[in-house]
């Protein structure tokens, strides 16, 4: 019924099961394919998404739209046949969020959107052109 | 690395079920045709390199701001 996280960030974390996502084909370069999506604070801008398989492994991702108003994700028929999800809007979409010692320095990876629908998770690459893999989250870029 | 010499309308065969067809080539583009399983996901290797490093700075992160700075929604 319920499973423990072990995170070198948060301790053991006590989750039901359904709140483990199978991402089938792991994400981009890195390792596993059970993760968990744990809030972060108490707005809920940030989720982190926490392996289940290594205590370290955990990225910060958020959702696009709160910072980016207009983004679109537009997958090749391939990509949406792969994930079974033709349409994004249906899924939960994430970005992952690099991190820095000034806000100024945050970004959001935009081309490789996560999508989130029915347990299963796919990191998938996103054909629209305004897409950048390093999109400053808080410095909007002017015009 | 495996060296292979490929004409146009050739292919190669990784494994049982995976099939790269050279379709074109025109001057210093070579267009190729991938036939692989649904689960395989089909990567430029420009493109899987550059996630691939987001996903690992992504993952370098241990905190975060408390509480987040506001998006660009913020009233003036």
């Amino acid at each position: 019924m319920t499973q423990t996280l072990k995170s070198t960030r948060f301790g053991d974390v006590e989750l039901a099961d359904e709140a483990i996502v199978d991402f089938p084909s792991g994400l981009i370069g890195l390792q596993g394919r059970r993760y968990a999506l744990l809030p972060h604070g108490k707005d809920g801008v940030f989720v982190w998404l926490h392996s289940m398989d290594d205590p370290d492994l955990a990225l910060p991702l958020t959702k696009p739209w709160s910072f980016f108003p207009r983004y679109e994700v537009e997958l090749s028929d391939s990509e949406a046949e792969r994930i079974g999800v033709s349409d994004p809007s249906e899924a939960e979409v994430f970005v992952t969020v690099r991190a820095a010692e000034e806000a100024e320095n945050f970004s959001a990876n935009l081309r490789a959107p996560i999508i989130i629908s029915g347990g299963r998770g796919f990191q998938v690459i996103n054909d629209a052109d305004d897409a950048p893999v390093r999109a400053p989250l808080f410095a909007q870029p002017v015009g | 690395m495996l060296m292979m010499t490929r004409r146009a309308g050739q292919k190669i065969v990784l494994g049982d079920d995976i099939t790269i067809e050279v379709v074109e080539v025109a001057g210093n583009t070579v267009r190729l045709g991938v036939t692989a399983p649904r689960s395989v996901p089909v990567y430029r290797e420009e493109i899987w390199t550059a996630v691939r490093a987001e996903n690992e700075a992504a993952a370098a992160a241990t905190q975060l701001p408390e509480p987040p700075a506001p998006g660009p929604q913020r009233a003036a």
